[in-house]
């Protein structure tokens, strides 16, 4: 398979098709077991952990079913964090994740804790810091699994808007619904991709 | 009910191996020194208790205006028994001794012994058991002797020796037959058979046997005698001590009465105060010490406990759903960290047996068996278990139970969150107490180092000295001196000479001394030693202007070299002091011509400041107790076994027990050296213990943060950001423990340093090497903890939901 810049996939199919694996292998966090995966035009198949880390966090956002924020961290620090591993200067740093909490509607919680934010909200702040590194890919897990349907709308509003501001989504999820914010759907099934439909 | 808690408790534990391991290794290691502490505090305390009437037995000392004048422990021959013979109502007993070395033969077996030698009651009056011979006639009859059972089997091998007979020599050289009376049961610890290092008395003597060896208790003239009183009933040691002034002063002359004030001092309290109450001081060091570790332990054990906790708040909230009381709860946990505290109290029994001749070695002294034990003392063992069980469980038992249920339920931390707080403030206490111990053993032990490596003044390589057969007259001295000449001539030897006194700071004479046509009440104080001409050359002492004793020919009057401190304390010039007449009260009227004056040395041990001395012709004060050769550097056994060749044939039936320069010195600070092992051994228990709990804490951090470490990680953290992560959180609580602790080092050792004249600087240096010592180790042990976690896959731990 092949996704292309600047577009929108969503990845579907039942429990246990291989849907995360894919995932995580697209999102560098594992390397296949054999084939050839070539990301941004290089070959990443083989790749030591130490490359891929490299590699991932100028590259790569993330956003979880569950979030996965850290709860002894604020929401600012929270967002903050991708732009200390990548060596961003402290002043820098403050203007890009006010920047990013204002777009993502989330400045008035900025100093708050994960604990004390809705679920929606939480997942605001984790799609803010998947994208605070302005990630060429942005990787999303199942992004409103854990959500009620408007916070799940608000959400994938998010995604497209990113999307049509230039960066490439790969989403795994199990909603017709959200799926159909994407450009292609890839339908999988015991490992194998099996279907694609186009949406536009 | 409380069987289901313990069956709860024991599954628990089992459940969490590593946990669990730790809280009662850390535990067991501190049960273990407390019990080695607190057994041996009970062994100092217990002295003089066992002997009968302990509460009315008493020891006279003597208060000197001048601490050079004379004996604290020693008084004048007659008083004891003058205050019994003139105030019946107040004093009930009286015992006198008079301590004496000399060799005691059997057949082929010839040893140097301490001999008391004393009045006739002392048996009954102590009630000292004796497992052959009559207590009350036992030490009546001239040239009897009681022997401890220990000289028993060492003359005899038995000890049924009831009317055998022992070889005792005098000074005078003239040996007689001494029938054994009776054999002691090795009696209790006390201050009558044991005063001192120097008087572990085995052998003893009826006072009407003194005159065989030329001494006399019932002058008052002696002074160096060893007196005791058991008071009557209600009688007041103060007025008794009152009322031995008044006795003396009508006794002796007036100078020397004004000079000392006698007191008693009760025998039970008599052992932890002496020297300086040297040994009160290292009980109370050491009960420090064992408390503090305990505490580092139970700290472990309550940090352990609460971090754990979090982990179990699922398991409280459900049992609160359930319908568990709050109480019930309590009762849980605590029967939970009992349980713990018993089997690390088993555990630390085993460990007490298993290190005890280690810690006699450290301590010098015979801990009792584990099973020497009387059941009462493992009550006690139950008991304090128990206590400590609940001490260190009450605390997170309580913080626990009180949790919402709901909040527990969620896993919320709510109330958690504030114990992190105490949990680094116990943490930053443990280190603290590291750093202090590890600071003071790296202190005390450049102490002892300095007092090995100090410059003394002379030159105490290779030479070994002996004690030689008394005869203390002229024709002994000149026997003595030819003896002295034959070993001189040996080709391994540099150097010999005759003393009563060698540099190990036990020097028995002194005297008031001051300069022809002033009076004594312009003395001054000074040790007074017997020494030959050869002395100064032996043991390379430096004269700084005049001769040594016995080179200046055509001198009539007694010559004396004195030291510099001597000089300046009698305001004469070194350099003019010879030819100065001094006259020495108390020594016959002697009047000495000063020939010499050398450099100050360290005569004794370098708590003392080096005093006024007087170097006296062993040919005029006719007493000498050793002899020290100094031998050439070569093969050492070798020159050892040519000297004991020599003494055989010229000393035949006279034992040889040399000891090296260097071996005296180190009995000297033997308090010390003990200290010094002591510090290291707590220092050692105390860092593990330290380690133990970042262990524990580092695990359960691991396993709480292993989400965060997997997010971190997907986020773009390196494995070295990861450790950094956790190193961060305890290099900041060790170097806050290290402000707290340097200070507190920095005055603990200051104090007791002040103890010595001559002692260490205190500088940066042992405070910066714990500080790293415990940075590097710390920073090691959780580097090697972290680094598992730290390169695992984060996938698997994001995954944990």
């Amino acid at each position: 398979m092949e996704v292309k810049q600047g577009e929108f996939v969503a990845i579907m199919g039942p429990s246990g098709c291989g849907k995360s694996t894919l995932l995580n292998i697209l999102g560098l966090l594992d390397d296949p077991d054999n084939g050839s995966f070539m990301f941004n035009g290089i070959e990443v198949a083989g790749f030591n952990e130490r490359k891929r880390a490299e590699l991932r966090k100028r590259n790569i956002g993330f956003v979880f079913q569950s979030f996965n924020l850290i709860d002894e961290l604020t929401v600012f620090e929270n967002v903050e964090l991708p732009l200390i591993y990548t060596g961003v200067k402290s002043a820098e740093r403050k203007i890009r994740v006010d920047q990013v909490l204002e777009k993502v509607q989330i400045m008035h919680r900025r100093n708050h804790y994960p604990q004390q934010l809705s679920g929606g909200q939480q997942q605001r702040v984790a799609v803010a810091r998947a994208v605070v590194n302005k990630p060429k890919l942005i990787l999303a897990d199942e992004p409103t699994g854990n959500l009620d349907s408007s916070n799940g709308n608000e959400v994938m509003q998010l995604l497209t808007d990113l999307n049509e501001q230039g960066t490439t989504i790969v989403m795994v999820t199990h909603s017709e619904h959200d799926a159909r914010y994407s450009h292609r759907i890839i339908r999988m099934l015991d490992g194998q991709t099996v279907l694609e439909n186009i949406m536009i | 009910m409380i069987k289901q808690y313990f069956t709860i408790a024991w599954r628990s534990l089992a459940k969490n191996k590593m946990f669990s391991l730790i809280n009662i290794f850390g535990l067991a290691a501190g049960i273990c020194f407390t019990i080695v502490i607190v057994a041996y505090c009970w062994l100092q305390l217990s002295v003089n208790r066992d002997l009968k009437n302990a509460d009315h037995q008493y020891i006279i000392q003597s208060d000197w205006k001048d601490k050079n004048a004379g004996f604290d422990l020693a008084t004048f021959g007659p008083l004891a028994m003058e205050m019994r013979r003139q105030y019946p109502e107040l004093v009930k007993n009286y015992f006198r001794f008079d301590g004496v070395t000399s060799n005691v033969s059997k057949n082929n077996t010839a040893f140097r012994e301490n001999i008391q030698i004393g009045d006739s009651q002392m048996i009954e009056m102590y009630g000292f058991k004796l497992l052959q011979g009559n207590p009350a006639t036992a030490m009546r009859e001239p040239f009897s002797a009681v022997i401890t059972e220990k000289q028993a089997i060492k003359y005899f091998g038995r000890k049924d020796v009831l009317g055998e007979s022992i070889t005792i020599e005098s000074f005078n050289g003239s040996k007689k037959e001494f029938r054994i009376t009776g054999v002691m049961k090795t009696p209790p610890p006390n201050s009558v058979t044991f005063l001192n290092r120097d008087n572990d008395n085995q052998i003893f003597l009826p006072e009407n046997t003194l005159s065989y060896f030329g001494r006399d208790l019932n002058t008052w003239q002696n002074q160096h005698i060893v007196g005791y009183l058991e008071l009557q009933p209600g009688a007041n040691a103060k007025r008794v001590g009152e009322l031995m002034k008044v006795t003396l002063s009508s006794n002796i002359s007036p100078d020397l009465a004004s000079q000392v004030r006698p007191y008693l001092v009760k025998l039970t309290d008599y052992h932890l105060g002496k020297e300086n109450a040297s040994v009160k001081k290292m009980l109370y060091t050491l009960a420090f010490i064992a408390l503090f570790i305990l505490g580092m332990a139970i700290v472990n054990f309550i940090n352990l406990s609460i971090s754990k906790a979090s982990e179990r708040m699922r398991e409280i909230g459900v049992r609160k759903v359930l319908g568990s009381s709050k109480a019930a709860l309590i009762a849980q946990f605590l029967s939970e960290s009992v349980l713990i505290v018993f089997i690390s109290t088993v555990l630390s029994v085993g460990l007490y047996a298993f290190l005890r001749p280690y810690f006699n070695g450290v301590l010098n002294t015979e801990l009792p068996e584990v099973f020497a034990y009387r059941p009462v003392q493992f009550f006690y063992l139950f008991v304090f278990a128990l206590v400590l069980g609940i001490a260190a469980g009450i605390y997170p038992a309580f913080i626990l139970s009180s949790l919402q249920s709901v909040d527990s339920l969620k896993g919320r931390l709510g109330s958690m969150q504030q114990n992190v707080l105490l949990r680094k403030a116990l943490i930053i206490l443990q280190f603290s107490t590291a750093a202090i111990v590890l600071s003071s053993a790296l202190l005390i032990s450049a102490q002892v180092d300095y007092f090995f490596s100090k410059d003394l003044g002379y030159n105490k390589d290779f030479i070994v000295t002996a004690q030689m057969p008394r005869n203390w007259n002229p024709e002994g001295i000149r026997k003595v001196e030819q003896l002295r000449d034959r070993f001189a001539e040996l080709p391994i030897v540099q150097n010999a000479t005759v003393s009563f006194e060698i540099p190990d700071g036990n020097i028995s004479g002194s005297s008031i001394i001051y300069r022809f046509g002033q009076d004594s009440s312009q003395g001054i104080a000074a040790q007074i030693l017997s020494v030959d001409k050869h002395y100064l050359d032996t043991y390379k002492i430096p004269l700084s202007a005049g001769l040594n004793i016995d080179n200046k020919a055509g001198s009539l009057l007694n010559q004396m070299v004195l030291n510099e401190s001597a000089c300046r304390a009698l305001k004469l010039d070194p350099q003019q002091a010879a030819g100065q007449r001094l006259r020495l009260v108390g020594w016959g009227g002697f009047v000495g011509e000063i020939v010499g004056v050398t450099k100050d040395i360290n005569f004794g041990p370098l708590q003392q400041k080096i005093a006024p001395q007087v170097y006296a012709d062993v040919k005029t004060v006719n007493i000498y107790r050793f002899i020290s050769i100094k031998l050439k550097a070569g093969n050492i056994p070798d020159e050892i076994q040519t000297l004991q060749n020599k003494w055989a044939s010229l000393l035949p039936g006279t034992p040889f027990e040399y000891r090296f320069m260097d071996e005296m010195l180190a009995k000297t600070y033997e308090t010390e050296l003990q200290l010094k092992k002591a510090a290291y051994a707590a220092t050692v228990l105390s860092i593990a213990i330290v380690l133990l709990g970042v262990i524990g804490l580092v695990a359960q951090n691991v396993s709480k943060r292993a989400r965060e470490i997997g997010i971190r990680k997907v986020l773009g953290s390196s494995i070295t950001g990861i450790i950094t992560l956790f190193l961060k959180e305890f290099i900041v609580i060790i170097i806050i423990a290290c402000l707290i602790a340097c200070p507190i080092g920095y005055l603990i050792m200051h104090r007791w340093l002040s103890d010595y004249a001559y002692h260490v600087a205190i500088n940066a240096v042992p405070f910066s090497i714990s500080v790293g010592i415990l940075l590097i180790v710390t920073i090691a042990l959780i580097a090697l903890q972290t680094f598992k976690t730290a390169i695992a896959n984060p996938v698997k731990s994001i995954r944990t939901e």
